[in-house]
């Protein structure tokens, strides 16, 4: 049976923009997806539901060759949109090829060149604050998976969701609360960065980042990656609403034991637990204290053990793995 | 908030009782099982990242799941309702009382709290100034820096997810900051004492009668 694809909408506002992946090829890739977990012989997923959750992603995207910055643009266009009586598509991406003033968490530079994927996802927020607090880890999941999906299966995420190849950062993303101001209508706003082509980066990021054509030793086509990408956010915010659905029908999770499945496959594609780390609300300015990773909770906080033996579980803030790993923390 | 506040009456209400009677309620649905007994002594969490959990209080079972409940502040029971122990009881039934000895600046702040208008914490996270808010602060100070309903004045993170949290309530000065950057506050819990311009020396007028009034720092 071919499906239909629902309302797909491609704006190239700039003709010279390189990045320009259509959502018909996003759709077809979710399709693609949803066959593939449904060949396994045991699948716990209702693949129909999770596709139709998830296909919004995408549905609408924007491609500029630059923007000073995704994360304003997408709340300019929010507010425009809502100011003409009108609502911003739910799944709408907005891509650049470079951006001007990009920047990371706090007040954090962001390079971000030619060659890499730039963007934001706008996200209508429609899901319970408990499903919420996993769009953080299905982003970079769906990064990793991804960059699995091309080969590299060394890629692995740093809670909460860097993705690292080999200790590098491939890829970094930031998530956003928004609320326009005509009705109040709150959205999420996915920023995502990904060292694709792009490999010269600021001197004190060189020894820390790569990108894919640097492990891969070529160019990779930067649209048919973003596509890749996002069809694995596509699918992955589509079991963010499955498991919703699944628990308030009172069946539980769908992973191993009961636990949720966005977390368990999380979990297959990090390192982190078993780590020693150093942790810091921001932990590039101002690291707080040492530790080793226990384990990830149910809600994705981080389970640690601090000197003397005390766990701690944190739910923000970040780490960075110390290697190679000390004498165990007295 | 008034200008019309009875120093004497005030003052004499926390000499004659200087303590805070701090209850403690059943987080969730479960049964019980008590880890202290009534005059017992009990500390709050402690340590640099608060890292050390407090006295464990009571443990609540819920579906083959027991969870142990810490003592958020010092103190020893005052009282404890052991007609519960080995009972199911419902979210939010009263299971204890700590009674907790006020310093010197914890009764400061408490009265302030009566004086000041208080922004409270949306949800359990980790919070941090909006960057115009805190160049703000770092180059005037926090109490000479005015805010706005409607204004974003704080990020509230969560799983690194960044959502900002905007005032409401009457203009005024940011007088007093409860949370720290790095540590969790729970929900309900206060983040911000704001105070109107004009209200200021009213405040000071507090601090400088208690500090003279109060002879220890316990």
């Amino acid at each position: 049976m071919v499906e239909k694809a629902p309302f797909l909408s491609c704006k190239c506002i700039d003709n010279m923009a390189e990045n320009r992946p259509t959502p018909e090829e996003i759709f077809n890739l979710l399709q693609r997806a949803k066959s593939r977990e449904r060949s396994l012989f045991v699948s716990p997923v209702d693949t129909e539901a999770a596709m139709r959750y998830g296909a919004f992603v995408g549905s609408v995207i924007e491609s500029h060759s630059t923007l000073p910055r995704a994360m304003d643009h997408a709340r300019h266009l929010i507010n425009k949109t809502v100011q003409a009586g009108s609502s911003v598509a739910s799944g709408t991406v907005i891509l650049a090829d470079t951006m001007t003033r990009s920047k990371g968490r706090f007040a954090r530079a962001w390079h971000a060149p030619a060659g890499g994927i730039w963007g934001c996802l706008i996200h209508a927020n429609t899901l319970l604050p408990q499903s919420r607090r996993f769009i953080s880890l299905a982003t970079g999941l769906s990064c990793c998976e991804a960059v699995r999906e091309i080969g590299l299966e060394k890629a692995l995420l740093r809670w909460v969701n860097d993705v690292l190849f080999e200790g590098r950062k491939l890829a970094g993303f930031l998530v956003e609360s928004f609320t326009e101001p005509v009705h109040g209508e709150e959205f999420t706003l996915v920023g995502f960065g990904i060292n694709a082509n792009n490999g010269l980066f600021p001197a004190e990021l060189n020894a820390s980042s790569i990108s894919l054509g640097q492990i891969l030793a070529r160019e990779i086509d930067l649209c048919t990656f973003t596509a890749l990408f996002l069809s694995r956010l596509a699918w992955n915010f589509g079991l963010l609403y499955h498991e919703e659905a699944k628990e308030l029908r009172g069946e539980g999770f769908s992973g191993r034991g009961g636990q949720h499945l966005l977390l368990e496959r999380w979990l297959a594609c990090s390192d982190t637990v078993g780590k020693r780390v150093v942790y810091g609300f921001d932990v590039m300015t101002a690291p707080q204290y040492r530790a080793d990773v226990l384990g990830i909770d149910a809600d994705g906080g981080l389970i640690l053990r601090l000197a003397g033996g005390h766990e701690k579980t944190e739910y923000s803030g970040e780490i960075r793995y110390l290697e190679p790993p000390l004498l165990p923390l007295p | 908030m008034s200008n019309e506040i009875d120093f004497d009456e005030l003052l004499s209400k926390y000499k004659s009782d200087p303590f805070d009677y701090v209850d403690v309620f059943a987080v969730h649905t479960g049964r019980v099982s008590f880890k202290v007994v009534e005059g017992e002594e009990v500390n709050a969490a402690s340590g640099e990242w608060l890292q050390v959990p407090g006295t464990r209080l009571y443990e609540i079972n819920r579906e083959r799941n027991p969870k142990i409940i810490a003592a958020q502040t010092n103190g020893t029971v005052a009282k404890i309702y052991t007609e519960f122990d080995g009972q199911f009881v419902e979210a939010g039934e009263k299971l204890m009382t700590i009674k907790h000895p006020l310093k010197k600046k914890e009764i400061i702040e408490n009265i302030l709290k009566e004086v000041l208008l208080l922004f409270p914490a949306p949800e359990t996270a980790k919070y941090f100034f909006a960057m115009d808010i805190q160049s703000r602060i770092e180059k005037k100070g926090a109490r000479a820096v005015t805010i706005e309903p409607g204004e974003e004045i704080l990020t509230m993170s969560l799983m690194k997810r960044d959502t900002p949290v905007y005032y409401q309530g009457q203009r005024g000065v940011i007088h007093s900051i409860y949370f720290k950057q790095g540590i969790s506050v729970a929900r309900g819990e206060p983040l911000l004492g704001i105070c109107a311009p004009e209200k200021l020396t009213l405040i000071q007028k507090i601090i400088t009668r208690v500090k003279a009034d109060w002879d220890t720092d316990h």
